[in-house]
């Protein structure tokens, strides 16, 4: 009944669900893609495997999958650019430890999402590198409609990681960046930290299934 | 019509708000979209951090707090167990065409803006389409033009117009019953009722309020997850969530449209 239940949430949904699945279809080829592309194929071969199919085997399941999204994403770039001007003012232990936390957010938050891939069709349509960033584009199909996800990577001593993504217009990094603003401003590091860590707990008593 | 004309006019707004919005990401699929010209993509010195552009003006927020919890509450009363009746009744394949014929009906806003925005090519295109589909597509209830032919929905709203022209978001308003907007979409909702035809088929208020809440609830069905829920269970502080994705989302499409 409100404008929120329409589809620019659905769009952005089901595209942060959707964004670490790979292009089946490669229509061009550079080096951001052709880095990221293995990565991606890997994640489809974890979800589509039967061993790994089923509540039995969901930690075996997603400590596959977070080790092969780990080798394309940068969770600590995410994480630097997520707090902003606080990292600077942090502790190494101190990026360490939200570089964790924030990491394990964003496996509660998506993976169950994760999981219900059904094996739509992925292609790839998209690059464009300027200096050390590049962005990558790929458009699933959904619900009969074109869906295309940004990937934004940056260019890590020679290798092109992930550090956002990016559905229409819609920042994954940015949104929990704001969001993590006036947490900031009002109660410091520690009150951020503290709230993260609550979060995460929730996720496991009711299960990260969505 | 006359004495209820202004109320009216919020309902039919709202629908249209609906129905153009609905469509987004049927659009042409942004897959051009260059994000690496972004502020946010770009300048990576620390420094600049809090000075960034896209800062959001929301002197409104302890009163948008308070219509945010609700909305909330009417969610969980009201809009989930209708949506849930809803669905229940209707199969997908009927909900599926409803929305095709209440988008189809609303073309002429899309029409108006594009021209009125000098995107001559997509005003043909919404043009084009409507004829396609009020006449193969039996008066809008099958989409050929998309499906047979490859031609996606144009959309466009004079909340972006008035976008393109230069003219400033104001500040964030967080409506009861609508959710996010500003004022320049306010205004935009209010003007895109004119050129809605339901405005113009001299209808009473009733049967324009069940119209209008029949394309809400429809539009709602069709989306599979319970996105509301959803989103506040990703979000640390769903307010600020949505709040933001309302700007990325309607930012991102103006800049796309201002590229043309």
């Amino acid at each position: 009944m409100r404008s929120y239940q329409n589809k620019m949430v659905a769009a952005v949904l089901v595209g942060f669900m959707l964004f670490f699945l790979p292009f089946s279809l490669s229509a061009n080829t550079g080096t951001a893609t052709e880095q990221l592309k293995p990565i991606l194929d890997k994640l489809v071969a974890i979800l589509s495997d039967p061993a790994l199919k089923g509540d039995e085997n969901k930690t075996a399941r997603r400590e596959k999958i977070m080790d092969s999204v780990k080798e394309g994403f940068d969770f600590r770039e995410m994480s630097r650019k997520v707090l902003g001007k606080t990292w600077n003012d942090i502790s190494e232990e101190q990026r360490d430890q939200f570089t964790e936390l924030m990491t394990k957010l964003l496996e509660n938050v998506y993976i169950g999402k994760l999981e219900s891939y059904t094996g739509q069709a992925i292609t790839f349509t998209g690059e464009r590198v300027k200096g050390d960033r590049a962005q990558v584009t790929t458009t699933i199909i959904h619900e009969g409609a074109e869906l295309p996800i940004h990937y934004i990577l940056y260019d890590k001593q020679g290798k092109w990681m992930v550090y956002d993504i990016n559905i229409e217009g819609v920042s994954l990094v940015r949104n929990y960046m704001e969001q993590f603003k006036s947490i900031l401003r009002t109660e410091k590091f520690e009150g951020l930290v503290k709230v993260i860590e609550d979060k995460n707990r929730s996720f496991e008593e009711n299960g990260t299934e969505g | 019509m006359r004495r209820n004309g202004l109320l009216l006019k919020f309902f039919l707004c709202f629908a249209v708000f609906q129905l153009h919005f609905g469509t987004v990401y049927a659009s042409e699929g942004n897959s051009d979209f260059d994000l690496l010209d972004d502020d946010f993509y770009q300048d990576d010195s620390q420094a600049d951090q809090d000075q960034i552009v896209y800062e959001i003006y929301d002197p409104l927020e302890p009163l948008n707090r308070v219509f945010f919890k609700v909305n909330d509450k009417l969610y969980y009363w009201v809009v989930r167990p209708v949506k849930k009746g809803y669905t229940a009744v209707l199969p997908y394949d009927v909900r599926y065409i409803f929305g095709n014929f209440f988008r189809n009906i609303a073309a002429p806003v899309r029409l108006v803006n594009n021209l009125l925005q000098g995107d001559f090519k997509d005003a043909g295109i919404v043009l084009y389409r409507f004829v396609i589909n009020t006449t193969m597509g039996v008066w809008g209830f099958g989409d050929p033009a998309e499906r047979e032919f490859g031609i996606a929905p144009r959309p466009a709203d004079f909340g972006q117009t008035l976008g393109k022209w230069g003219i400033g978001e104001g500040v964030y308003i967080y409506w009861p019953i609508i959710g996010p907007s500003n004022i320049r979409d306010t205004v935009g909702i209010l003007g895109d009722g004119y050129a809605h035809p339901i405005y113009f088929s001299g209808q009473g208020l009733a049967e324009n309020t069940v119209y209008y809440l029949e394309t809400k609830v429809n539009d709602m069905s069709l989306q599979e997850n319970d996105l509301y829920d959803e989103m506040k269970r990703i979000s640390i502080d769903p307010y600020v969530a949505i709040r933001q994705a309302y700007y990325d989302y309607r930012r991102g499409m103006l800049e796309d449209k201002k590229r043309k």
